[in-house]
Parts: structure tokens; sequence; C-alpha cells
């Protein structure tokens, strides 16, 4: 596994300054991420900050009535626990894994001082904050103004982005539940893309066969977080 | 704007630094006036300058599509425009709007992130502004899937009744339909609504509260949220 598995595998961490590497290294533990797993709940304290580098951790904000809606998707391009350097301790979202891997773990306590040292990874963290406050304006704009179907494009393609293949493992409920519709609202969608041909669905399997045309039934929302998530994290 | 104080309140997060480091800030800001529809900045712009209204509202804006929008953000008071720069990015995502007129203190960019790099004070309170405004994009995000549109007016109008400190204020139709994402109609329908309820007064692109009570539960929880975390985390 060791073999497999290095940090740089996330941007954040590949971006490490020597210094800020010899500090945080030593500390970063490899986990498991499987399907499904929360790392934790709304109004949860955190403890600990997770630094993907090969699955897919979702962002869901669930309002009080149950109802839950994705907010953001986590990658390799950035980390979970932002709350605990922006000073909130606790978090306003569920964070779930969305498509299984590893992810690199570190205790709350360091990146805190690491953050509070200001240096080169202090930037790196509010400059990828930045980028999720995009995504989320963009996914709020885009709940109320864009179809399931383009919604769903829209969702494969972040996903896909933070892959290394083209299929995607997912239940048809963890589906519904991060474009907050119902689940025959996500087969309706679904069918209509296999029919397509962009994608192949079945038993929660989700096998991308045409990224082009997914990026042609998308609506502009994909284009513009990725474009401002490959600007702020590109070295300044 | 009927019953703004004569006195300017002072902006909440200056107001909540120690003294002597809120009297080192203000010394390098401007009071200026913000006038209705200012365009304080664009997406893709530079952001000149950092704003803490004091009795001023500033819509911020996402565009899509080229015409249909949606406010994500509206800053009152309570807040400060143009958070990307506390974040190190110079460069605008969002339309920044005036949408109620009034006072603000300003700070060009560069004085900015001078005193955010020596003020330790103004760094962790504005960081935590950040997470404040973090957790309402992020209810957001659900609140326009979940919420129906009378909700969703009666909390707006409860925000900016917050923010103009004030119970009457002018608003169309169509700015109302712009701001929450909707038809022209449907803003009709949720504010006569709200008018057969007694809980507004609306005429002529007049808004007059009536009822603050009945309105805050016609609201959708996302009004009470909002509030309750700012108030844990700021202050």
């Amino acid at each position: 596994m060791a073999l497999r598995h290095d940090h740089n595998q996330n941007r954040l961490l590949a971006a490490l300054s020597p210094i800020e590497r010899e500090r945080l290294v030593p500390h970063l533990k490899l986990v498991s991420m499987p399907l499904g797993k929360v790392l934790y709940e709304s109004g949860n304290v955190l403890s600990h900050v997770y630094f993907p580098i090969d699955c897919i951790v979702s962002l869901l904000y669930v309002l009080e009535d149950g109802a839950s809606a994705e907010i953001s998707v986590v990658g390799n391009e950035g980390l979970i626990g932002i709350a605990l350097f922006m000073g909130g301790e606790t978090t306003p979202s569920r964070a779930i894994v969305q498509s299984a891997g590893h992810a690199y773990r570190l205790i709350g306590r360091q990146l805190k001082d690491e953050f509070h040292r200001s240096g080169h990874m202090q930037m790196r963290l509010l400059r990828y904050t930045q980028a999720l406050i995009t995504q989320m304006a963009q996914t709020a704009v885009c709940n109320r103004h864009h179809s399931v179907d383009q919604q769903l494009c829209r969702w494969l393609l972040l996903s896909l982005d933070r892959l290394s293949s083209s299929k995607l493992t997912m239940t048809q409920e963890l589906i519904a539940n991060m474009l907050g519709v119902r689940r025959e609202g996500v087969t309706e969608a679904a069918g209509k893309l296999q029919k397509l041909g962009a994608i192949r669905y079945s038993r929660g399997k989700i096998a991308v066969l045409d990224r082009q045309k997914l990026e042609r039934l998308c609506c502009e929302c994909y284009a513009v977080v990725k474009k401002e998530t490959d600007r702020l994290l590109s070295p300044p | 704007m009927g019953q703004t104080s004569r006195r300017p309140s002072p902006n909440r997060l200056l107001s909540a630094l120690p003294g002597r480091e809120r009297q080192h800030l203000l010394a390098r800001c401007e009071e200026v006036q913000l006038r209705f529809a200012d365009v304080l900045y664009e997406p893709g712009e530079r952001i000149r300058q950092a704003y803490f209204p004091i009795d001023s509202s500033i819509s911020l804006i996402t565009p899509i599509d080229g015409h249909a929008r949606l406010e994500v953000g509206l800053v009152g008071d309570e807040g400060m425009a143009g958070i990307s720069l506390v974040l190190g990015v110079s460069e605008a995502h969002t339309h920044a709007v005036v949408q109620g007129a009034g006072a603000a203190w300003r700070l060009d960019a560069k004085s900015f992130k001078d005193e955010l790099k020596r003020n330790a004070a103004l760094r962790l309170c504005l960081h935590r502004y950040v997470y404040v405004v973090l957790g309402q994009l992020a209810r957001a995000a659900a609140c326009t899937r979940f919420h129906v549109v009378e909700a969703r007016l009666a909390r707006w109008l409860l925000m900016t009744r917050d923010r103009a400190h004030s119970n009457s204020f002018y608003m169309t139709h169509d700015f109302l339909a712009y701001m929450l994402g909707v038809r022209r109609a449907g803003v009709t329908r949720a504010a006569t609504s709200l008018q057969s309820q007694r809980l507004i007064r609306y005429s002529r692109g007049s808004i007059t509260i009536r009822d603050s009570r009945g309105l805050e539960a016609a609201a959708c929880s996302c009004y009470a949220y909002a509030k309750q975390t700012y108030d844990s985390v700021i202050n």
C-alpha cells in the first residue's frame, strides 16, 4: 500500500514547502475511505482533517427536516475540514465518501498550528477556501435555475475530474441525496443521458462513455467551477 | 428609508475588534455614502476596495447564463464586501451592487492587506466571518432547492429590514424576482399572500413590514439559522 499511495497525490500536500513538509508529513496517516462512510455530521466538532488522494468526498447540507443537497465535492485538489482553521470549530455540513479510495488524515490541532504560522500553507488553504466559496455559490444558483439532467452532468464531470478512471460506483440513493431530488428523478435523468449515449448506467455503476457529450449537455456551472478552481489552486 | 437613526451604527465586525486595533483600522478607512444600484465590483474584476457597511447594504449576485441570476449574499453592518481579499484573492467572482443606500467604511485593497498582515485580531475576526459566509452559502444551496418562494421572500424581507434598520423600504417585483431567482409572477403571488396575512403592506414598490413576529414565522428556518450562527461565531 505504501508503494501505491503518496501524499503528493493530494495537490495541497504536494505544494508544501520543504520545511512545512518536514513538520507535517510525519503526522499524516493514510486511511481508507469506503463508499458511504460519514466523516462527520453537521454540528460535529472537528478532530481531524482529511486530504483525499484518490477518493471523492461530498459535502452535503442537511436541513432540519432531513432534506439534503450537495454543496461541494472535494477530491485530491482539496481538504475536508476547513471550518477548523477558519475558526468555526464545528462544521455546517455532512461529509460523506461519494467515491471510495484513500485519504491522508491529520490531527486538527496540527493543521491549525501550521495555519497560524502564516506561511505558504496558510495562503494555499485560504485560496482553496475561495475556490470552495465559488463552488458553493455556483451550486446554489445551479439548484435554482438548471434541470436535474444538467445538474447530473455537472456532478458527473466534477466527479470525473477527481478520479483516475471513467467509472463511478454510486448508489442511486446517494446520487439522489447529492442532487436533492427523488430517486425517480435520478433514474429519469440518468436514463436520458444513457439514451443519448453519454453514459452507461446499471445497478449503481456509472460509466462515462462520451465525456465531450456530457460537457455539451451540461450547464455552464461545471466550466465556471473548474476554471476558478484551477486558477486559484495553481501556483500564483 | 424611514427610521434610520441619525448617528450611523458602527459596523459589527469592526466593533468586535479590541479598541486600539479598531482605531488603527478606522484611521485608514474613509466613510463614504453608497448610492442605490452603485456597482462596487463585477466578476473577473480586481477588487479595489473593501467595504464595511454602516447603514448601507450590498447584494452579492452570481451571474448565470447571461441573464438569470441569484443573490448569494446580502452584506450589511454585520459584514464586509470583498472577502476574497481576506483569502488572498484579488479578483471578484460575484457582482457587488448597493441595494440599500447609506454609509460604509471603505479601505483600499492595498491598505486592507497591510492591515490584515499586521493586525492579528482583524485576521481572526475576518476568518471567522468567512466561516459564517461559508455556512450561509451552504445553507443557500439547500434553501434555493427546497424552500418555497413565500418563505424565501419572507426571509429576504427580514434580512433587508435588519440591514436597512428600517421597517419600510422600496423594492420592485422585478428586483425581488431577480434576487430570489424566480419568475415575477411567483414573487407577486408570494407578496400578495404575505399581504393578505397582514404581515406586510405592499404598494407601488414600497414595502412595509407590519408584523415582524408573524413574518419571522412565515420565513424559512434559514433566517433564524443565519442569525444564530453569526452571533455564536462573531460575538
